[in-house]
């Protein structure tokens, strides 16, 4: 059994890995209608809301675009990179059998969705850089506060939207499903978590719930942080929550084909 | 060793028997084909081979190896070309031959191999842009990157044109030569005739025969046939005394003599020795389709 003994295994090394995340780079920067979104809807906001409210403070004295802009801005960024993006590509790949031919490798489709996760982080860092550099630049924004708690709260944040983008990867039976559903929870969890507007305007009952879910909740905390202000315990509760929920039920329901 | 041993396979969907008892042995160095219309279990058996399905009953071995529990090990040495699959639509051909490369320890050069299924000018054409048969072809490509040692090609040729369809056949010859052992689904009479050492013929889940191409004609039991004219009339009976010969008909202006063994030979030797002159001389013999027809008891409906 010579023959048998001479095949080892080997798992993929860190130049496939490395070749898997340039092409799936290569993947999501060749969707220019996906690029769209995450970076031309923030600098929009950006630049609609610098017209009105440069310089404004609110009721207790800080900045609006420190409280609401800037965090409406980047929560938009993960929220459809994570929410929308990411999983559309999952679903495409499971539907088109690239999951499936990828199982008859030596490498685990499982790369793939690790692949693609790092490829979301990018484009989010990106998004977000080019966001907070516009507002330094044309609406005189200064860093927060609380950097280091800022960019912890942003993470928890994000870590929330790309588990529930796992869920719309796991439950959407194609590409297009994907975006739709995608879509439809990122414009439901926006418009209820401040992106048209500050929850203020909206009924009390709905600011409440919004607030509780995952765009609001990362909209307030991040704002509290960029302020200096006390974070509240429930955003982060709620973040927390809202990604032990979708993983959970991700993991439970995700098909490789 | 066997290179692919597969015993008792059994792959049930809900209530649908997919396959019902398959058992198949692959030697070292053949192209074995697995023969049989669409919905016979053809490709779940194959999947399973590939470790893709989990079987009901009966076990599966490839080179010693349990496809499912030596996944890693089997994933090194067998290359699968799987129906149906596409590969990521904004990569280009380049990128997708590199892309799988990079997952075996050893391989071919990417270039090389682009160049051999004839790609060479569409190596920066994404995978969405390519015809048909060139996806098929960077299918086949990518199935070889890891040089493996067994291949599976499902529906290799489907979607090719004859000239592709000869290039691929070329390939499959040169991997023999190389010493690989090739698993080929195929419904494509020709294709099976001309490639496989052995075929499998599953029908209704299950193998119906196991044979050499000309073993399967011959076992189909289906007569050859010589048709020919002559100038003057002759006494039929020289042929009638042959041993090959079944039986001589005459149709129209025709002379029919069906039979068995080296018939072409013994007839024409026989009409020479009796000092006839044959004319327009045919010789027919069942095709690997008649015989498919035969052992399997109905119509072939491949292209259904």
């Amino acid at each position: 059994m010579s023959a048998t003994e001479s095949i080892t295994a080997r798992r993929p090394g860190a130049r496939a890995w490395a070749v898997l995340i340039a092409a799936e780079a290569r993947m999501v920067s060749r969707d220019t209608a996906g690029l769209l979104i995450p970076f031309g809807l923030p600098l929009l906001i950006l630049v609609m809301n610098g017209l009105g409210s440069a310089g404004q403070t609110t009721a207790d004295g800080v900045g609006v675009f420190e409280r609401y802009v800037m965090p409406v801005v980047l929560t938009i960024v993960i929220a459809v990179v994570g929410v929308v993006n990411m999983p559309s590509f999952l679903a495409f790949y499971r539907r088109t059998g690239v999951l499936r031919r990828l199982a008859v490798t030596p490498a685990n489709p499982a790369m793939i969705l690790a692949a693609q996760l790092i490829v979301a982080l990018v484009q989010s860092m990106i998004g977000v850089a080019v966001g907070v550099a516009a507002a330094m630049l044309f609406f005189d924004v200064g860093l927060p506060e609380r950097p280091g708690t800022a960019l912890a709260v942003f993470g928890l944040a994000s870590l929330t939207m790309y588990a529930i983008g796992m869920l719309v990867a796991a439950i959407a039976p194609t590409g297009n499903a994907a975006v739709a559903i995608g879509l439809t929870l990122f414009f439901a969890l926006g418009a209820t978590g401040g992106m048209f507007g500050p929850t203020e305007n909206l009924p009390e009952p709905l600011a409440a719930v919004g607030e509780a879910l995952p765009f609001g909740a990362a909209v307030q905390a991040v704002g509290d942080a960029w302020t200096g202000a006390a974070l509240n315990p429930s955003h982060l509760i709620a973040l927390a929550a809202a990604t032990a929920i979708s993983a959970a039920v991700a993991v439970k329901c995700f098909r490789w084909e | 060793m066997p290179v692919i041993e597969v015993r008792g396979l059994r792959k049930t969907y809900g209530d649908k028997v997919a396959v019902d008892d398959v058992s198949l042995t692959v030697e070292p160095g053949e192209v074995y084909g697995v023969l049989g219309r669409n919905g016979a279990g053809k490709t779940t058996t194959v999947e399973a081979v590939a470790g893709l399905r989990n079987p009901d009953a009966g076990t599966l071995s490839v080179l010693g190896l349990d496809p499912r529990r030596d996944r890693a090990r089997v994933r090194q040495i067998l290359g699968v070309q799987l129906q149906d699959a596409e590969l990521h639509s904004a990569l280009t051909v380049h990128e997708l031959v590199r892309l799988h490369r990079s997952f075996y320890r050893g391989g071919a050069d990417p270039e090389e191999l682009i160049d051999r299924v004839g790609l060479t000018d569409r190596r920066r054409t994404r995978f969405e842009n390519l015809s048909g048969g060139q996806q098929q072809r960077l299918n086949i490509a990518l199935a070889l990157v890891g040089r493996p040692r067994v291949v599976i090609l499902d529906e290799l040729t489907t979607g090719l044109d004859p000239e592709a369809r000869r290039g691929m056949w070329a390939m499959v010859e040169r991997l023999r030569d190389g010493g690989v052992t090739v698993m080929l689904v195929s419904h494509h009479m020709e294709e099976v005739e001309r490639l496989c050492d052995r075929v499998a013929l599953i029908d209704k889940g299950r193998v119906a025969a196991v044979d050499t191409p000309a073993g399967l004609i011959a076992r189909s039991g289906l007569d050859q046939q010589v048709r020919f004219r002559t100038a003057e009339p002759f006494d039929t009976a020289v042929l009638d005394r042959l041993d090959e010969v079944d039986a001589v008909r005459l149709d129209g202006d025709q002379v029919v003599a069906t039979g068995s063994g080296n018939l072409l030979h013994a007839v024409s030797t026989a009409l020479v020795g009796a000092g006839v002159t044959a004319l327009d001389t045919r010789f027919e013999r069942a095709t690997l389709e008649d015989a498919f027809l035969t052992l399997t008891g109905s119509r072939f409906d491949g292209e259904a």
